[in-house]
């Protein structure tokens, strides 16, 4: 290949490709992806497995191609098929044996095989704006592709139509910042090094990319190497003076080190670098220096020493690079990015580049979505795109229905995004007044299963190995602070830790000498300020809500319960067929096993390690079982009681927190007397829970082993005066009253008859007492009662019954399970509808008026906030209308501010010591915290018990809640055997026939059998017994 | 046995040792390169490339052809984390520990090489096999968690299928 020597042969030789190309691609084109991912995939397999199909059938107008990846990382491997007319097929997942069916029904048929492609008209692609990932798709080890693309027409078009400040001009006017991660005008960079004094200039790409999370310059390199060198040329050109340019790219990526070498030596061959650039005096080298593991060489002194073959040490700036750089010369450094997008600003034009992105933010920025997301890989979106947008509809949301967290960005001098800023563009200046950087665009997705103290320590492990030591405040500040964070992962940090990291972050911030010391504190200062209650609660409560804190538990799924239940014990207990002394150690911490084995939400269960594996183990439905045998056995036993104390204690309301709070303190010696208003006691079990989900028998059961102990449970005797009864002869009052009053929706014709509210349709239902349930039914709400109300509805005779949703289906706060026997019972949810107005036909509901909504920016809780679509209305006839949206206490029992209530009629309290305002007097569960499971309540229940205990006995109070467990059970401590934790489903509950179900009140899960207990608790993986950290 | 006998061999060929031709190679690699600026990271890597490791033969011979102190090679040796001055096994486990990563189960697949191949990151298996590192990012984030075994590079590794990975290395 003889060089090019003018813009003319640049041109000709490029249409000449063109026609090749053109002629070349009247077929159908099999491209396979090769970046390092798809690689490690097995595309290389793929590849020869389509050039072996295409061989042995003769396949005469298939054409099998190498391209580079094109950032569907999570889905490698990944093949593109483009018919010669036609629309594209992109193909993900993809095993050899998948092959010969593409083969032929795709490729020799025709027809593509929809289910293993992926929908190109979905959100992940719609919404990217490809710039810098233009070249994905072609071969990057072939000059010739890319010129066919115009390539180099840039530098052509630079080096004979403009002079160096007109390329600077260009580049300003696009307003260009470098894609590093401090977002500095490329121009006014350019410009200062092209005003400083000196015949020998450098130019430098930093392709050290080592934030952890981030590989889009790895994908650049290996994908479009010749838009860096062509960048690099221009911006040589631009500067003056410039023979040599470097490229520093790191050892851990050899594919993208021989892949630019490669694109190097061929622009070489075509002249298009070294002497006399197509026929001009423009002198240009490019050399490649690979680093070697140091990620202080990204930040640019260091870098820049690197080259030198010297340590990796930053130094002082002044004097900057751009006045003495690289051996003392002026030097730019740009990032991988930036120089990519240098050719197309030249071609297309500054106001191309600048027609997408935000005010101060222009172009497009390619991102690595990472982490706990569907859509792991690259996308490239406008600057200024709302992050939300980008973890939702182009990540796909997060997977297994976890709750989204925060995302990580900016690598280790970046920080966290927490769940109340979704809607935050993602360009320089937003990200930085949210205390994190752009960085180089990693997005690292964390869910409910990260721990933010965790992650603040991980940034500072990696700051400390990667500091390169020369100045104090880093090499001895950061390893002070990781001291401090790993003493509060290990439940020893103290609430002064807090104020000393603060202060050290403070000092190591302005008195570092680099950007790796200067930014190393960000991930502890952003995760303090947006989730400093875990940090808290590390401390304090000596908990870690994400349950990964290994020293603060023994196992993930005790630590989650409320009421840290040995789960690990009693699930092996049952295992070795020691059923009773199961039911014995649950019976320890929770004092209604039968009760939540039937109707606990189990957030045990959705931290079970076994559901990494395949599935959590069934926990919940384990405990019912231990229970159940022993009542049925009549093994049901009183716990011991201490010796009678004298003090007597009120306790408001009958439900799970009062109940639990009497057990405590019955057991403690104390004399309790439970005052319900209702007829009934166990509050929301008795009168919000339906029999199907917790049979009436099994409930009493229970409350009665509470009386036996000794407990005066006064039913039918509300409580008006609150202060009376402390005057009376009570020492302490708990004041559990829960949430029972159903929320109005406040639209026009709520009075009509025909309208009820939920909680109180289902106290009427389970007090036996007539209601009059309609044929065609409309529930209003998303959570428990709401279904709960409808699936009683359907029991009750309604013909249909349809619960209508202001937000999506899977927003829905209701247990999922019920959510789901719901839609198997025929209940149809209509979700984004919202009712606007009750229709009266005689006096009577007739139907009911709704709005479409729709779903816009994110709110504080991190879902979607619903907006009515005008003009959507729509008319349903219903002759009843349940409305489930919500419920809160009625404390109007609380007379004279006897103590202090708050917002939704909620009674204030201390978190931790559940004391209010009032002396003596303490409150918790649902009238303090509005509606919540019944697990907390009972959990509620103890932690006032312990605070009333201490109040009484005049001691200090601990936020660690002290268990009295009263009996020592040995449980085994062998480890499951390797096949036990072999893959194998849960074993399922079964369920009575939905025929059965939609007429009767009968209980629908049916228990396991002794057999089936065992096999299931032989899942168990006994996390409790591996020492240390995982 | 068989690798000993050719070494043997060729030395009665040539008269050089083993030794004598690595010797040899990095001469080559130091006449080639050494005139550049900045050339002691560059002659680091292709020695390391030979022989698997730095000794301190290979460093005395390095400073004194290009001039350079000993104890500036050796600061440079020290600093960067792809320079060993120990032997490292005939293949390198490296368990990424990158954000991505570490968030993915990383520490789990760590906690299992560790157990099973009976090391601490920065070690060696007795027989010179399996040497076990950690690193902070592939570059494969989209894949997480990644492990490399030598040249291959694995993804979405579970512990369960570690031993199967190793196996396959002989």
């Amino acid at each position: 290949m003889k060089p090019l020597s003018s813009l003319d042969e640049l041109l000709n030789l490029r249409d000449q490709i063109q026609k090749r190309l053109a002629e070349r691609d009247k077929k159908i084109q099999v491209k396979v992806h090769l970046g390092t991912c798809g690689i490690s995939s097995g595309a290389n397999k793929i590849l020869e497995a389509f050039l072996r199909e295409v061989e042995a059938r003769k396949l005469s107008d298939v054409l099998v191609l190498k391209a580079a990846c094109i950032g569907l990382c999570g889905r490698e491997p990944v093949v593109t098929v483009i018919p010669y007319v036609g629309d594209k097929t992109v193909y993900f997942d993809l095993t050899e044996d998948k092959v010969p069916r593409i083969v032929e029904e795709h490729l020799i048929g025709g027809k593509p095989v929809a289910e293993w492609a992926i929908d190109l008209d979905s959100p992940l692609f719609q919404l990217q704006e490809i710039r810098v990932m233009r070249n994905q798709d072609i071969n990057p080890m072939n000059i010739e592709e890319y010129i066919a693309r115009d390539g180099y027409l840039a530098l052509a078009k630079v080096l004979t139509k403009m002079t160096p400040d007109n390329v600077i001009e260009e580049i300003k006017k696009a307003q260009l910042r470098g894609r590093g991660g401090a977002g500095f005008p490329t121009a006014t960079k350019w410009s200062f090094v092209r005003s400083s004094a000196g015949d020998e200039k450098y130019v430098v790409c930093n392709g050290d990319e080592g934030d952890p999370g981030a590989y889009m310059n790895r994908a650049v390199l290996e994908g479009n190497p010749h838009s860096v060198i062509e960048g690099m040329a221009i911006g040589a050109y631009a500067i003056g003076n410039v023979r040599q340019g470097y490229a520093y790219i790191r050892a851990e990526y050899p594919l993208a080190i021989e892949t630019l070498s490669h694109a190097i030596a061929q622009a070489r061959e075509y002249g298009l670098l070294g002497k006399n650039i197509l026929g001009t005096n423009f002198e240009f080298s490019i050399d490649i220096f690979p680093g070697a593991g140091a990620f202080v060489c990204g930040e640019e002194t260091a870098l820049l020493m690197s080259i030198e073959g010297k340590r990796g040490s930053p130094r002082p700036r002044p004097p900057f690079p751009a006045n003495k750089g690289l051996f003392g010369k002026p030097t730019t450094l740009n990032n991988v990015e930036t120089w990519s997008d240098v050719p197309s600003i030249i071609l297309k034009g500054a106001d191309w580049f600048a027609s997408v992105g935000s005010e101060k933010s222009k172009g497009t920025k390619t991102l690595c979505l990472v982490g706990k997301v569907n859509n792991t890989g690259l996308v490239e979106v406008p600057l200024g795109t709302p992050l939300g947008q980008i973890v939702f509809d182009l990540g796909g949301g997060i997977p297994n229905d976890k709750k989204f967290k925060a995302v990580q960005i900016g690598g280790p001098s970046g920080g966290v995004i927490p769940t109340e800023h979704l809607n935050t563009p993602v360009d320089y200046e937003a990200v930085t007044a949210l205390g994190a950087i752009m960085g180089s665009g990693g997005l690292v997705v964390m869910d409910e299963d990260s721990c933010m103290v965790d992650v603040a320590r991980f940034f500072l492990q990696f700051s400390t190995d990667e500091s390169c030591g020369k100045c104090v405040p880093c090499r001895a500040g950061i390893p002070k602070m990781l001291e401090i964070l790993d003493k509060i992962s290990q439940g020893r940090g103290t609430m002064d830790d807090l104020k000393v990291l603060e202060e050290l972050a403070k000092m190591i911030i302005s008195t570092s000498l680099c950007g790796l010391g200067q930014t190393s504190p960000n991930p502890v200062l952003t995760t303090l300020r947006h989730f400093r209650d875990e940090y808290e609660a590390h401390i304090i409560d000596r908990r870690c809500a994400a349950a990964v804190c290994q020293a603060l538990f023994r196992a993930p799924c005790q630590h989650t319960c409320p009421v840290e239940l040995d789960i690990p014990g009693y699930v092996s207990l049952i295992k070795e067929g020691r059923f009773e002394e199961s039911y014995r150690l649950i019976r320890q911490r929770n004092p209604f096993p039968s009760i939540c084995g039937r109707v606990c939400n189990h957030p045990c269960e959705t931290k079970c390690r076994r559901g990494q594996l395949d599935e959590p183990v069934s926990i919940r439905h384990l405990k019912r079982f231990a229970a159940d045998y022993v009542y049925e056995k009549g093994l049901e036993y009183l716990p011991p009681i201490a010796e009678k104390k004298e003090e007597r204690i009120a306790i408001v309301g009958a439900g799970p927190a009062g109940l639990s709070a009497a057990n405590d303190l019955t057991r403690h010696g104390y004399q309790v007397t439970v005052f319900e208003a209702l007829p009934v006691a166990g509050g929301m079990m008795a009168v919000g829970i339906p029999e199907y989900r917790l049979p009436r028998d099994i409930l009493n059961r229970e409350i009665d082993v509470i009386r036996k102990m000794g407990v005066d449970i006064r039913l039918n005797t509300p409580v008006d005066d609150v202060d009376a009864l402390l005057k009376d002869r009570y020492r302490a009052v708990f004041i559990a009253a829960g949430a029972h009053k159903g929320d109005n929706m406040g639209i026009a014709g709520e009075d009509i008859e025909g309208v009820y509210d939920a909680i109180d349709f289902l106290r009427k239902i389970n007090l036996g007492k007539e209601v009059k349930v309609g044929k065609k039914v409309a529930v209003i709400g998303g959570g428990n009662s709401a279904i709960d109300a409808a699936r009683v509805a359907l029991r009750k005779g309604a013909k249909e019954v349809h619960i209508f949703y202001r937000r999506e289906q899977k927003d829905m706060p209701a247990i999922g399970e019920e959510i789901k026997a719901a839609k198997e019972e025929g209940i149809h949810i209509h979700s984004l509808a919202v009712p606007v107005r009750i229709l009266n036909g005689n006096g009577k509901v007739s139907g009911i008026e709704c709005t479409r909504m729709e779903l816009k920016e994110f709110d504080r809780s991190g879902r979607r906030t619903p907006y009515p679509i005008k003009g959507s209305e729509y008319t349903v006839n219903v002759d009843m209308i349940i409305e489930g949206i919500g419920q809160r206490p009625d404390t109007s029992f609380i007379k004279n501010g006897s103590v202090k209530v708050g917002r939704g009629g909620t009674i204030v309290a201390d978190r931790r010591t559940l004391a209010t305002d009032h002396n003596g007097i303490f409150a918790g569960g649902d009238v303090v915290n509005g509606p919540q499971t019944v697990i907390e309540a009972i959990a509620a229940g103890q932690r006032a018990a312990y605070s009333i205990k201490n109040y009484i006995e005049g001691k200090a109070f601990s936020p660690i809640l002290e268990r009295h467990d009263w009996e020592n059970i040995p449980v085994s401590t062998i480890p499951p055997a390797e096949q036990e934790t072999q893959p194998r489903a849960r074993v399922k509950a079964s369920e009575i026939p939905i025929a059965k179900r939609k007429t009767s009140f009968d209980e629908v899960t049916l228990p396991y059998s002794e057999k089936e207990a065992m096999e299931e608790a032989s899942r168990c993986l006994r996390c409790d017994l591996e020492a240390g950290e995982g | 046995m068989g690798k000993i006998t050719t070494e043997v061999s060729k030395q009665r060929e040539t008269g050089i040792g083993y030794a004598g031709r690595i010797f040899g190679q990095i001469q080559n690699v130091i006449d080639e390169t050494g005139g550049q600026s900045g050339a002691l990271i560059r002659v680091l890597q292709q020695a390391q490339g030979l022989i698997g490791y730095l000794p301190p033969p290979v460093l005395k011979t390095i400073s004194r052809d290009l001039k350079i102190p000993l104890s500036e090679v050796y600061g440079v040796v020290s600093f960067y984390h792809f320079f060993t001055m120990v032997p490292k096994g005939k293949f390198i486990i490296q368990v990424c520990l990158g954000t991505s990563c570490y968030v993915k189960g990383g520490r789990k697949v760590l906690a299992t090489l560790k157990k099973d191949l009976g090391l601490e990151p920065g070690g060696i298996t007795p027989d010179g096999k399996f040497s076990l590192e950690t690193v902070r990012c592939l570059g494969c984030c989209g894949l997480s968690p990644v492990i490399a075994v030598g040249e291959d590079v694995y993804r979405k590794v579970k512990a369960g299928d570690l031993k199967d990975i190793l196996s396959s290395y002989k």
